[in-house]
């Protein structure tokens, strides 16, 4: 058995540490001294780099140390995966593009030639994480106005079609949402591997849309116990379907050499939130299931940072230093390995990790903490015999 | 008015170039060393450095329903070629004009504003049915018409907002640093009084079929009328394929060995200029140019037909 683990492009900037709140890769802050991709010359002027730059710099790192790849999150103001993924095709060698994608936004067939050609391009390097969830206001933004569970009758259905046309070179059907007729792609692009596809999504209509088409069900982290449940919910339902399905947890992590320095680093992290940052995460209103589930911990409201220790080494406080999930794990290297470990032991195959920065910490988490999981993970196998 | 002259790579051209297991093969005692990992997207590349070494100003990528996908060959083309410009050519059946859009953001954001779009020919309803596009005849036009309306108002707008038959947005637009490179100029075709005043409301270029100078003259006037109703300018393109020789007897030969698209400009490198050149003085600012071989013809092109075309334009221009 092996253990995937991929890491994470952030496709919104990134911060110099977690103490800070500015993004100074890239060009969600205004251009100052000191920024990368875009920076200053020395002249003063822009130096001609792009966000691009930095991205490709995080992908090697990441190919570099042993990741077999990174997730391209996608959010209003985000760069886009679809872009990203042919930009760094040819100046990486192993990175896997792990492209986040709403299938609404998409006519299946010609997505499925999109993503056959990145196979093409890149020697078979693409996969997917396809979201549905999300809604409300976020969802209109993108002009999609389908309701939550609607949603995933059309996720079903585009998924039918996109391997359909991969598959067949002759495919009709007549759905809900989605009609063809004597569709198919060329023998060229047919003939690369079908991308693997991870999903993501907690309700119902998520588990019962995963269980018939994904390869990797994908958590957010949830307290140990509630996620090895959900797992194994998840791998249950999936067999009685007679087919498999692997999980996985994205889950972001503050590895130092000592436990002490890590969370003296989220202390100051923490300290330097914004009352306005606080309220701009307070009560954004979507109809997820998942998100709803992480806004339970309320950490907009913590007073002091270890409120928000829910568990040994879990901090529920991450999305006030950097956008995304909540929970995320804080500690020296071989405590951090041991949770991963802890984590396989829950059923857990496969990995999204990231870690602020992402440059520095691609190269920290793979050099660090992945060999000693290692042998976190040998002694917890042989305490199993 | 400058002539723009552009390049256009048929990614279904020439299949067998850099494609792994249709090429031609070696004999075997011939020592073979090629990377396992070569693709055709060599060949795209080395087509587009080619384009930019010969001083194109930019390469079109056809979209073709049988070949790789023209937005992602853009993207892995610009990345690899510092300053030509990029225009893929794609449906409006493509999906969400916002998304579309969006990825246009991210384009323009990495390669310092290299993108234009050109928006393909409708294809019949038996083809569309093949892509999952049920919108009937009657509708195309009006799709494309809030596509692009979408595409261009969540770049420009915030918040954006539009209730139409095919597309829908609510509180939309891009925020900054999405929106801070212009929006792709915007290539139309279509050669009917419809197609001309979808471009007045939209395009920046309306491209226009190979014809006589004296018809194409008609319809550039055409469009300008319409053009001005709305108060607006698009420029007018020609899509121009060509056989090119150092003289003509030579492009005669060669047309009896090569399959020709319809229009094709059968000339020596001199008469070409002039006929080029002629179009340009009828007011034609935007040259698409083809010919196959894509990569050998880029270069016979842009070594001998360019540089004479552009010293008769240039000089027509001193003179004016």
């Amino acid at each position: 058995m092996s253990i995937d683990f991929y890491w994470r492009l952030p496709t919104h900037g990134c911060h110099n540490s977690l103490h800070t709140s500015g993004y100074e890769r890239g060009d969600w802050s205004p251009l100052k001294p000191g920024n990368i991709a875009p920076g200053l010359g020395r002249d003063g002027e822009p130096d001609g780099f792009t966000y691009i730059d930095h991205l490709a710099e995080i992908a090697k790192a990441a190919e570099s140390v042993g990741f077999l790849g990174g997730l391209i999150p996608s959010f209003p103001n985000t760069d886009d995966p679809w872009v990203i993924a042919p930009l760094l095709a040819r100046e990486t060698r192993s990175f896997r593009f792990m492209i986040a994608f709403q299938p609404g936004f998409g006519n299946p067939v010609h997505t499925a030639r999109m993503a056959a050609s990145l196979q093409r391009a890149t020697g078979g390097r693409l996969l997917f994480n396809i979201i549905t969830g999300g809604g409300g206001p976020a969802q209109l933004w993108w002009g999609d106005s389908f309701a939550h569970d609607d949603r995933y009758g059309r996720t079903s259905e585009f998924l039918d079609i996109f391997r359909g046309v991969w598959d067949s070179p002759n495919v009709s059907y007549d759905g809900r949402f989605y009609q063809l007729r004597g569709g198919g792609l060329p023998p060229l692009l047919r003939r690369e591997e079908f991308p693997e596809i991870w999903f993501s999504g907690s309700s119902d209509a998520a588990l019962r849309t995963s269980a018939r088409h994904a390869d990797y069900y994908l958590s957010w982290l949830e307290p140990f116990d509630q996620l090895g449940d959900k797992f194994a919910r998840v791998k249950e339902r999936t067999a009685a379907l007679g087919r498999e399905q692997k999980c996985a947890v994205r889950v972001d992590l503050v590895a130092r050499a000592t436990e002490e320095e890590a969370w003296r680093d989220i202390r100051i992290g923490f300290e330097n939130v914004s009352e306005e940052t606080r309220q701009r995460w307070r009560g954004q209103p979507t109809d997820s299931v998942g998100a709803s589930r992480q806004a339970a911990l309320r950490p907009t409201d913590a007073r002091r940072y270890d409120e928000l220790i829910v568990a040994p080494n879990l901090w529920g406080g991450f999305n006030l230093l950097r956008g995304g999930p909540a929970l995320g794990i804080v500690g020296s290297y071989e405590q951090c390995a041991a949770r991963l470990a802890d984590l396989i032991a829950r059923g857990a195959d496969a990995f999204i990790l990231a870690g602020t920065p992402h440059l520095e910490e691609a190269w920290r988490i793979g050099e660090e903490v992945l060999p000693l999981l290692g042998r976190q993970a040998r002694t917890l196998l042989a305490a199993a015999e | 008015m400058t002539l723009n002259i552009h390049w256009r790579l048929d990614p279904a051209a020439e299949p067998r170039r850099s494609e792994p297991g249709t090429e031609h093969a070696l004999p075997a005692f011939i020592r073979d060393r090629r990377a396992a990992s070569r693709n055709r997207f060599d060949y795209y590349v080395q087509v587009a450095r080619a384009v930019a070494q010969t001083a194109f100003d930019g390469l079109f990528v056809r979209h073709r329903s049988e070949a790789d996908e023209s937005r992602i060959i853009a993207a892995i083309i610009a990345r690899e070629t510092p300053r030509l410009l990029v225009v893929p050519e794609f449906p409006a059946s493509v999906g969400s004009a916002v998304y579309a859009a969006k990825q246009a953001a991210t384009f323009q954001r990495a390669t310092h504003g290299r993108l234009d779009w050109a928006i393909a020919a409708e294809e019949n309803a038996a083809s569309r049915e093949a892509e999952a596009d049920f919108v009937p005849d009657e509708d195309l036009r009006q799709r494309l018409d809030e596509f692009l309306t979408v595409a261009r108002g969540v770049h420009r707008d915030r918040p954006f907002t539009f209730q139409g038959r095919h597309f829908e947005v609510l509180d939309g637009g891009f925020e900054a640093p999405l929106n801070q490179h212009r929006f792709p100029k915007l290539f139309l075709q279509g050669e009917d009084d419809g197609a001309l005043a979808l471009s007045a409301r939209h395009a920046d270029v309306h491209l226009f079929a190979p014809g006589p100078v004296n018809v194409l003259g008609e319809r550039i006037a055409t469009l300008n009328t319409l053009t001005a109703a709305e108060g607006r300018q698009v420029a007018a393109g020609l899509i121009q394929p060509l056989l090119v020789r150092e003289d003509r007897d030579g492009a005669e030969n060669d047309v009896q060995h090569l399959p020709l698209a319809s229009g094709t400009l059968v000339a020596s490198y001199d008469e070409a200029a002039d006929q080029l050149a002629a179009y340009a003085a009828a007011g034609v600012t935007e040259l698409l140019l083809e010919a196959v071989p894509t990569l050998e013809e880029a270069y016979r092109v842009g070594q001998h037909l360019l540089p004479r075309l552009r010293a008769r334009t240039g000089a027509a221009r001193k003179a004016a």
